[in-house]
């Protein structure tokens, strides 16, 4: 009686309706799938009920625009006709402006184009490096060739030197400065024998609170107008900044006052300590006249005066051993003295002057009748305050250097035309693609929007009023 | 489904789907201003595209449900399903650009890994189950009636012990196998031998033995077999385990005269075909069970995923 | 001599001390019955010549030897002891020695109980016979519908040749053999079934013992219903058919044969129920009509909903034609009638039979027959009818009703023959000879010369072929299919052996017949030799696969029976169940293939159709519904009845009863329809109209093939183990 298996009795253990029977297996199955399905769906439409529409979002939106996530409406707007609301260019052009970048460019991208919104809390000022390159890898124009590099990969790749070295540019400015030796131990210093100048002591950016080493009070409260910073106009297409500066991204103009004055005595005369006014020959000439008459005045004896006792190794002819001025006389002779020292030295130290026609200085008799016409003309002293006017740098993020790191020109420099610029080669040791390497995107030092050509935008969006109510 | 060289074509096809994918995105990852955006173009291509083998891979199931249409070789199905399955992972990161996105996003993002994963789980496992089901259980029957096979082996197990001890008790007569057949038992036979109609061998010789020399017996069946049979979860019976089991009849034939080996006999195997049941059902859990994860989460997906295509193409 | 005779010259004897008086010439035997001695006889009948050859009449008339009383005439004075202690012991010895001889009980004695040996034998007190057993055995003969004859029973009394050749004149029994052999024989020995005995049941009724017993058909009578009538033998006697035959035969049948009336619109039988009579219609007509929707179990489609029911409506033909089916089929049916494919309904009149095949075959009922007008019909079961149709007129009379209504469709059924003019169906009608076969009888042997063409009318024939090693079974035909068409075309000789496999009748067209046809008809000889082409050519090609294939493990499962496996990679297959839900979805909500059965190698061979070489469940298909389409695949034709037959006798299990729910006419409510559950058998089909099957189709493992087992498994049969 051994168990014998044959096909037709096995076949016929199996009810034939099984696979139609329900099993636990199979209502699990059913039930899940249902189950599953519609729990996603409850799910979406619990946010749909809500009018959360932000579970549809494809991220968090940059912080400035964070109080819109909740506001989709504001962006993508549905027109009537036509299902997509994809954020067009007008949505963000109700708030913002956003000027062209050349007037040569062949096209103009869309807003989101370069500022993706929904990429989380992102600087979205801050576009990709496709965003330019996208255009300046290869580079077309609608007008004539452009003047910029064609071929802009990114900051390794293609990107040009600095226009100022790249040829090799003089520096305009007509203030002589010998940077290498101000950056030696100076013997001779206002407040010591050796005194090290450092950069800070004479470049610092405009917010900079701190005192100044080389400040001479007296220069700084009157501060002359004719220091103004008058912003370089060498390259004439320089843009106005978009954002307020903080005053901490570039140096601010060296002024004499804060920085020269305490070495550079403008003395004139032994008799007095001061020195004249770091301003206008004009100023310095009616300063002088009236230092000398009052001084006239107060001291008559010095209207007389004894030759010096039989000396004249000039052969000229020898004025009277005891002469005795009149008050205009001396005052004209010390003036015209004082003056041949200014404008014979003491200026010419720094500043370039101009002379009148024959470009001698008037003699002092002539001086002393026609003081007011003889006067030197400074030359405009043409500092170069930005000569990256296309790119953005920010001297405060790179403090942790020292400045002769990137300026180590600034040693060797011993003529005021030299440019002390680091090349792009000196960025390119830091700011390179990679994690290892600082921000090497355009937008680091480059702007898109012409920021000059900007127009007034009154928003078209207002917020809705805040719960608090204004409380 | 066994992956095996027969699956190349599907394979090639796949890698190159998968390698035109790759490169097709590098090149425009690249070039693309913002990087990868599945709002796109080529994002929103690979998002269609991507979107298109989850349908697909969905649609087998719909296909299941018609198999009769001509609609392509349910194989064919399968495996593309299989290999469209996984590349579509592949392409929607390559849609969202490695970037997971926003809540909904993040969820699609998250179920189909998990759906993806899930599959491949299932496709290792139907790949190696059926074989290890097929080399230790050559009894196996149809899952869904171990059931109704087990209490057929318990009524033989009783008619075996019925024809060598009289009568147990507590045994009932099936008519089911009976109707099953279509109620044609009473019908003579014609040019076909005659064979038992039912399923369960009838018990042929009829030896009574003593009710002392059944005894042993009729211990072991009432403590071990039967309730083994009854309760096949029961893991602590003798006959649970193939060795123990073995002691256990080895033992029980000493105490048995020379005509009960064959029913004894009988009985070792009832509990070995019983043994083989208990192991079908779990590796039939093992190559089904992971279907309860990956089906509704692969339709939760689908739906998401719908909502999210006209969502997306809406914003 | 006689000392005291009576005045009308009667003798006067003595038996046991009475005095008796009989008239001279009657036997001892006689004379003591008359006196109210009963003496114990076996071989003598009251209406039979006396023989005495069983010699347990004997008594003692005081002569040197007893003498057997039914043969010996009394004699004036005769002294006649019947209880004597000798006569006593020598009837005992002679009992023992018969009882040795008897397979004791013997038939009789197990069915009523009143063999006349095993009685005189109790009553004699014979518990054991001392004399040894017979050790070689005469045998049974079962080939008679109505009696059973059972040769080992036989005491050789004589009783039933008297009764067969004295009585009823049919001179068809006889004695034949010698010695231990010896035994009663019907015609020249032939089996009784076969012979010209006519079922009068005379011999049977004149058996002493179990030789020759009346079969009882299952349940032994009819049921009379209410309206039935269960005639009485004299009754009986009067109906012509009944002439000639034993009154005591028909006693004993009483209730195998029942007059019914029924009025109009009432089911005389209903298809697909099992019955063991048949009917034969006296008055008014019926219509018969299968009732089974002519629809296909539907194989196209696909899933109607989610939810797929259980049962379902089926399709109509006419939405679901197959393309193989060009020509209108006619189905064969159980009467002598033949039911048009597209209109299923035919009449029947006074003077036909039907339930043939249900009657003599216990094939299920093939069709519903209904009353048109009120009917009287015979109702009788297989007994009664075999000796209906043993009755030469009435044989004659059903022969010609076939002839004249029957035979033309009948020819007609076969597409070749479709193109015959009514001339010739005229002269085929006369011609034709009609044949019966009994089960197992050769039709027509291989190698034997061909001389006709044959018909079948009802049964089924097994066409075999022999070669050297072995017989291969080419095919089963059935109702409407032919043979005998290759012999005749092609070298006149017989290619086959044709064997009825049950009771057989055909149609037998002459040679001569046959040859005049195909030349009249270039259109029937051109059909007829494509169809004997196709079948040599399947023949030769079915041969070829047998060449010299090892027989070992793998015919043990039948795989080499098998033309088409459904086999399923266990290393692939992930038990989804995706084939049984796609074959369910194909065919309507249920499944013709379950996924279990015997493994060979690392395949699971499915429960699904094999198509056999052999096909075991064509046979006794009552409507011929079950085939084999030329392609060779085994199809079950819509008109199924659904009575099981074939999936009872499929080997595999591969066939099954499907409930399907159909609108039926409410027999209640003439004119509306009702919901019936009606059990239709399937089996795979290999989805025909689909290229492929469904389930090799809704694999999604690659794991389901449908191949052919020995290209298949080519390697792993030579690799096996020879037993």
């Amino acid at each position: 009686m051994a168990r014998t298996r044959t096909t037709k009795k096995l076949a016929q253990r199996i009810d034939l309706n099984y696979f139609k029977r329900s099993t636990p297996l199979k209502r699990a199955k059913l039930w899940l799938s249902l189950l599953v399905p519609v729990l996603a769906i409850l799910w979406i439409f619990w946010y749909a009920f809500h009018k959360d529409a932000r579970v549809y979002s494809s991220g968090r939106m940059s912080a400035p625009h964070a109080v819109l996530e909740t506001q989709c409406a504001a962006c993508h707007i549905q027109k009537a006709s036509g299902f997509s609301a994809k954020v067009q260019n007008q949505a963000c052009l109700s708030c913002h402006d956003g000027p062209i970048h050349h007037a040569s460019q062949v096209s103009t991208p869309d807003c989101a184009t370069c500022h993706t919104e929904h990429r989380g809390r992102i600087n979205i000022a801050a576009p990709s490096e496709k965003s330019c390159t996208g255009c300046h890898a290869n580079l077309r124009t609608t007008g004539a060739a452009s003047r910029y590099s064609q071929h802009v990969r990114d900051l390794a790749d293609g990107h040009p030197e600095f226009a100022v070295i790249r040829e090799n540019r003089r520096d305009p400015s007509t203030i002589k400065l010998n940077h290498a030796l101000h950056l030696k131990p100076i013997r001779r210093g206002p407040t010591g024998p050796i005194v090290q100048l450092d950069c800070a002591d004479c470049h610092r950016p405009a917010a900079a609170k701190n005192s100044w080493s080389y400040a001479d009070a007296s220069y700084a409260a009157n501060s002359p107008t004719s220091e103004t910073v008058k912003t370089s106009a060498s390259n004439g297409d320089a843009l106005p900044p978009h954002n307020p500066p903080t005053g901490r991204e570039l140096m601010a103009p060296v002024t004499f006052a804060n920085v020269c004055a305490s070495c550079h005595l403008l003395s004139f005369d032994k008799r007095f300590s001061e020195g004249v006014p770091h301003d206008k020959p004009e100023v310095i000439h009616a300063f002088l006249k009236k230092k000398f008459q009052n001084y006239a005045a107060a001291h008559p004896s010095e209207l007389r005066s004894a030759r010096d006792p039989d000396r004249d190794l000039t052969g000229k002819p020898l004025t009277p051993r005891i002469q005795t001025l009149t008050a205009a006389q001396w005052v004209a002779i010390r003036t015209s003295d004082a003056e041949q020292l200014l404008w014979r030295k003491t200026c010419l130290q720094c500043h370039k002057l101009s002379f009148d026609r024959n470009g001698s200085l008037p003699h002092v008799q002539q001086a002393a009748a026609s003081s007011d016409t003889a006067l030197p003309h400074v030359v405009e002293a043409n500092v170069t305050t930005r000569w990256m006017p296309h790119a953005k740098f920010n001297h405060e993020a790179h403090g942790g250097f020292t400045c002769v790191s990137c300026h180590e020109k600034a040693l060797r420099s011993s003529d005021s035309s030299n440019v002390l610029l680091p090349g792009i080669k000196t960025c390119q040791t830091c700011h390179a693609s990679g994690p290892d390497y600082a921000e090497s995107r355009c937008f680091e030092c480059h702007t898109y929007h012409d920021w000059s050509k900007r127009k007034e935008i009154t928003p078209t969006f207002s917020f809705p009023p805040l719960e608090t109510g204004g409380l | 489904m066994r992956i095996d060289s027969t699956q190349r074509t599907w394979a090639i096809a796949s890698a190159v789907i998968f390698a035109v994918s790759l490169s097709a995105y590098i090149v425009y990852a690249h070039n693309s201003i913002q990087g990868a955006r599945g709002g796109s173009a080529i994002g929103l291509a690979f998002g269609v595209l991507g979107f298109a083998f989850m349908l697909f891979a969905a649609l087998l199931g719909a296909r299941k449900r018609a198999p009769v249409w001509r609609l392509g070789r349910a194989q064919a199905w399968m495996r593309g399903h299989l290999w469209l399955g996984a590349l579509s992972l592949p392409i929607i990161l390559f849609h969202g650009g490695f970037h997971f996105g926003g809540t909904l996003t993040r969820v699609l993002m998250w179920l189909l890994i998990f759906t993806v994963f899930s599959g491949l789980f299932g496709a290792v496992l139907q790949h190696y189950i059926p074989r290890v089901m097929t080399a230790d259980v050559p009894l196996e029957t149809i899952y869904d009636e171990i059931g109704n096979v087990r209490n057929l082996l318990l009524e033989e197990a009783d008619r075996a012990m019925e024809g060598l001890c009289g009568a147990i008790g507590g045994s009932k007569t099936s008519e089911e196998e009976i109707q099953r057949a279509g109620g044609f038992t009473a019908m003579r036979p014609m040019a076909a031998p005659t064979k038992g109609s039912a399923a369960v061998a009838p018990a042929a010789e009829i030896l009574l033995l003593s009710e002392e020399e059944s005894s042993p017996l009729r211990h072991f069946y009432f403590n071990e077999v039967r309730p083994f049979l009854e309760r096949p979860a029961e893991h602590r019976l003798l006959v649970s385990d193939l060795h123990r089991s073995q002691l256990g009849f080895s033992g029980l034939r000493t105490l048995l005269p020379e005509g009960a080996r064959a029913t004894v006999d009988d009985l070792e195997d009832v509990c070995e075909e019983a043994r083989q049941l208990k192991k079908q059902q779990r590796l039939y859990r093992w190559l089904h069970l992971w279907l309860l994860v990956h089906i509704p989460i692969s339709l939760a997906l689908i739906v998401l995923g719908a909502v999210h295509a006209v969502m997306a193409l809406k914003y | 001599m006689a000392t005291v005779s009576s005045p009308t010259g009667l003798i006067n004897i003595t038996i046991d001390g009475r005095a008796v008086s009989v008239a001279p010439g009657t036997s001892v035997f006689d004379a003591a019955r008359i006196s109210g001695i009963p003496i114990p006889t076996l071989c003598h009948l009251q209406n039979e010549t006396p023989v005495g050859v069983c010699r347990l009449c004997v008594v003692d008339t005081g002569a040197r030897v007893l003498t057997a009383s039914c043969v010996r005439p009394v004699e004036p004075g005769m002294k006649v002891e019947t209880q004597s202690g000798k006569v006593l012991a020598a009837r005992k010895t002679l009992l023992e020695l018969l009882m040795a001889d008897h397979p004791s009980p013997c038939a009789r004695q197990q069915k009523s109980g009143d063999c006349e040996l095993e009685t005189l034998a109790k009553s004699a007190g014979i518990e054991q016979s001392r004399f040894a057993k017979r050790t070689v055995a005469r045998g049974l003969d079962d080939s008679s519908l109505a009696i059973a004859v059972d040769h080992d029973a036989c005491i050789l009394c004589d009783r039933c040749i008297r009764g067969c050749d004295e009585i009823k004149n049919n001179f068809v029994l006889g004695r034949m053999g010698k010695g231990y052999s010896t035994g009663i024989a019907f015609d020249l020995n032939a089996p009784m079934g076969n012979s010209t005995c006519i079922s009068c049941g005379e011999c049977m009724v004149s058996c002493p013992t179990g030789a020759l017993t009346n079969k009882g058909v299952a349940g032994t009578s009819i049921a009379a219903s209410e309206d039935g009538y269960t005639f009485q033998a004299e009754e009986l006697l009067r109906i012509p058919v009944f002439k000639g035959v034993s009154g005591t035969f028909l006693e004993l049948n009483r209730g195998a044969i029942v007059k019914r009336r029924y009025r109009k619109g009432e089911v005389i039988c209903r298809e697909g129920e099992f019955g063991s009579t048949a009917f034969y219609l006296v008055e008014g007509a019926a219509k018969v009509s299968i009732s089974s929707p002519i629809a296909h179990v539907k194989t196209h489609g696909g899933a109607k909903g989610f939810f797929k029911r259980l049962t379902s409506t089926l399709v109509d033909r006419r939405e679901d034609v197959r393309e193989e089916e060009t020509r209108d089929r006619t189905i064969p049916i159980d009467a002598s009638v033949d039911l048009s494919y597209g209109n299923p309904v035919a009449s029947l009149g006074p003077g036909d039979l039907f339930g043939e095949m249900t009657c003599l075959n216990f094939y299920p009922r093939s069709a519903t027959v209904r009353a048109e007008s009120d009917v009287v019909a015979y109702e009788m079961l297989r007994n009664v009818l075999d000796i209906m149709m043993k009755n030469k007129t009435f044989r004659a009379q059903i022969d010609a009703n076939y002839r004249e209504r029957a035979l033309e469709n009948h020819l007609r059924g076969v597409p070749m023959f479709a193109d015959l003019s009514p001339d010739f169906i005229d002269h085929l009608k006369q011609s034709v000879e009609l044949q019966r076969f009994a089960p197992g009888e050769v039709i027509a042997r291989q190698g034997d010369p061909a001389d006709s063409f044959y018909l079948i009318r009802i049964g089924f024939v097994k066409i075999s072929e022999n070669y050297p090693g072995g017989a291969m079974v080419l095919a089963y035909l059935s109702r409407g299919d032919y043979f005998g068409e290759i012999g005749l075309l092609g070298g006149g000789v017989r290619t086959a052996m044709c064997t009825a496999l049950d009771h057989v009748e055909v149609v037998r067209i002459a040679g001569d017949d046959f040859r005049q046809m195909v030349e009249r008809f270039p259109a029937v000889r051109k059909g007829l030799e494509a169809v004997a082409d196709e079948r040599r050519l399947a023949n030769e090609q079915r041969l070829k696969t047998v060449d010299s294939v090892p027989l070992d493990q793998f015919l043990s499962q039948g795989l080499m029976e098998a033309q088409s496996l459904l086999v399923l990679d266990l290393q692939k297959c992930t038990r989804c169940d995706a084939c049984v839900n796609a074959c369910a979805d194909a065919h309507d909500g249920v499944t013709r293939l379950v996924r279990d059965g015997l493994r060979f190698e690392q395949y699971l061979i499915a429960t699904s159709c094999r198509q056999c070489r052999d096909p075991l469940c064509m046979v006794g298909c009552p409507v011929g519904s079950i085939r084999r389409r030329n392609s060779l695949e085994v199809i079950i034709e819509d008109w199924c009845i659904g009575c099981g037959l074939c999936a009872r006798n499929c080997p595999y299990g591969n066939i099954n009863l499907h409930p399907f729910q159909v609108m039926n006419e409410d027999p209640d409510h003439p004119g509306r329809t009702k919901a019936v559950v009606k059990q239709k058998a399937t089996s795979c089909d290999l989805c025909t109209n689909l290229a492929e099957p469904s389930c090799v189709y809704a694999c999604p493992h690659d794991a389901a093939h449908r191949v052919d087992p020995k290209k298949f498994f080519a390697d792993a049969i030579g690799q096996l183990p020879t037993y």
